[in-house]
């Protein structure tokens, strides 16, 4: 198979596990990323596929060839891989052309500037080819950074929070034309990073990682948000509202409704949550299980609003809840608010702490 | 094309002959999308998701009867793929009609053959081989 092929990585550092039997595959064309909180082990795994950290157990294969297993250590330039990182990691004292052609030593001169012009046309740069680092802005910086890792034609790219030195517009717009420019060159990519949303905007496949260097959930970023496996992965997207019951036939009551709980058995404690976008509020009742609630506050986020909303009647009357709501939401406008949930943001987990 | 290299061998005549079957199948799936035959395509899916089942009985039973330590996770892994077989069986449904589904099939079967079962299968590779050493100095 052409790409990445990692299998059984474990990585300590003293005594402390930081990857714990990680596996994974990233196929030519595709990029994979690991998702994590810091110190969860997804850069120290970049960096041991990348050869800049010593393998300690496990094996790593790029396009059919094993570069890294017990007894073998390609050294870094032998890889074939381009990288990126949060810092861009420009050589100040050289030349845009010159920080691109910098990995094609094997190249002659005259070949190696054309190779660095050649990618400096791809990433709109060219008539910044003499110019040193310091004079362009980050997002410039961060396109000479993706095309000096694409110069040498590699067979990966491992991209370290490649997009987290720079402003939310120009962010947006670079990982856009980072994106076009993997897929045209078909490489297997893997990215790190600990923002949800790009991992979302940027993968073929998510691969969540706890804070115990294993992998918690692999899958499509659409399996990762309406199918996490449990209340950590769900929680990385952001803030939830929480109702916490226990189950009674097969069905555990919240303000919203039923949820099925069939599988579970009556007693258990368990925890409901319910993303923020899973709560729509509506001017009018339009579904039988619709809830009649106050609002309470809401704060405009420019494309959405957070909405603070109290139920206004039933046994759970006064409880408070927040819902995201698509653009700006006037509280005064109307009187009578409704909310509705969309049951594919509803998910269930045993409460921890319950210890049955 | 896809293709099990070395570093995917099992080194079990079981299971390495049950994974090359699957990449028979994704390959026969992906020359019905190549050639336009989208109904073929979603005819050979259902075979995959069947012939899937069948291994993971069959594996299940081999590492039983070796009394692999850790066959309950491997039993539980193969459990929580029944959301990713119904993927793939949704996206069979769609592919005469919707040609975007025929790309995403053949992106979700490569995944999950390579990440979700190869790479999965591999973590008993070493027991088995422990398993034939302890066998072979025992016939001695």
């Amino acid at each position: 198979m052409q790409g990445l092929h990692i299998h059984g990585i474990h990585h300590a550092y003293g005594d402390t596990d930081v990857l714990n039997n990680v596996s994974l595959t990233v196929p030519a064309g595709e990029l994979v990323c690991l998702l994590g909180p810091s110190g969860c082990g997804k850069t120290t795994l970049l960096r041991i596929a990348a050869g800049l950290e010593k393998l300690q157990a496990g094996s790593i294969s790029i396009d059919e060839s094993v570069v890294a297993e017990p007894g073998l250590e390609l050294p870094p330039e032998d890889r074939k891989i381009g990288f990126m990182f949060q810092d861009y990691a420009l050589f100040p004292h050289l030349t845009i052309r010159d920080n691109v052609s910098f990995g094609l030593f094997r190249q002659s001169k005259q070949a190696a500037r054309d190779r660095a012009m050649e990618m400096l046309e791809q990433v709109g740069l060219t008539r910044h080819a003499d110019d040193y680092p310091h004079m362009l802005s980050g997002g410039q910086q961060q396109r000479v950074a993706l095309a000096r890792a694409l110069a040498p034609a590699p067979r990966l790219v491992l991209l370290d929070e490649p997009f987290s030195g720079l402003d939310s517009n120009m962010r947006a717009r670079i990982r856009q034309e980072t994106l076009t420019m993997l897929k045209q060159t078909n490489v297997a990519t893997l990215m790190v990073t600990h923002d949800p949303r790009e991992a979302m905007f940027m993968s073929d496949r998510i691969k969540v990682m706890g804070a115990n260097g294993q992998v918690l959930q692999s899958g499509r970023p659409v399996d990762i948000y309406y199918k996490p496996v449990d209340e950590y992965v769900a929680r990385l997207f952001g803030p939830v509202n929480m109702i916490e019951g226990p189950v009674a036939g097969g069905r555990l009551e919240t303000s919203f409704g039923p949820v099925d709980s069939e599988d579970i058995p009556d007693g258990q404690i368990m925890r409901v949550l319910i993303r923020l976008e899973g709560l729509s509020l509506h001017y009018h009742s339009g579904a039988p299980t619709d809830v009649p609630v106050d609002v309470l506050t809401a704060h405009l986020l420019g494309d959405s609003s957070i909405v603070h909303i109290r139920m206004r009647e039933g046994p759970n009357k006064g409880v408070e809840y927040r819902a995201r709501v698509h653009g700006s939401f006037d509280p005064t406008a109307h009187g009578q608010v409704w909310a509705r949930v969309d049951p594919r943001c509803i998910f269930q987990y045993p409460n921890p702490e319950d210890g049955r | 094309m896809v293709q099990i290299s070395p570093s995917f061998k099992i080194e079990s005549e079981t299971i390495d002959n049950d994974h090359r079957h699957l990449v028979e199948i994704i390959n026969e799936i992906t020359k019905a999308i190549d050639d336009g035959q989208p109904g073929e395509c979603a005819r050979l899916v259902p075979d995959f998701v069947a012939f899937t089942k069948q291994h993971f009985d069959r594996e299940e039973a081999l590492l039983a009867g070796l009394s692999y330590p850790l066959l309950e996770k491997h039993r539980r892994h193969h459990i929580s793929l029944d959301d990713k077989l119904q993927i793939m069986l949704n996206l069979a449904a769609r592919v005469v009609e919707h040609p975007p589904a025929r790309d995403s099939l053949r992106k979700e079967l490569v995944y999950f053959l390579l990440d979700d079962v190869i790479n999965e299968d591999l973590n008993f590779k070493k027991f088995l081989a422990e398993v034939e050493t302890d066998a072979a100095g025992s016939d001695k």
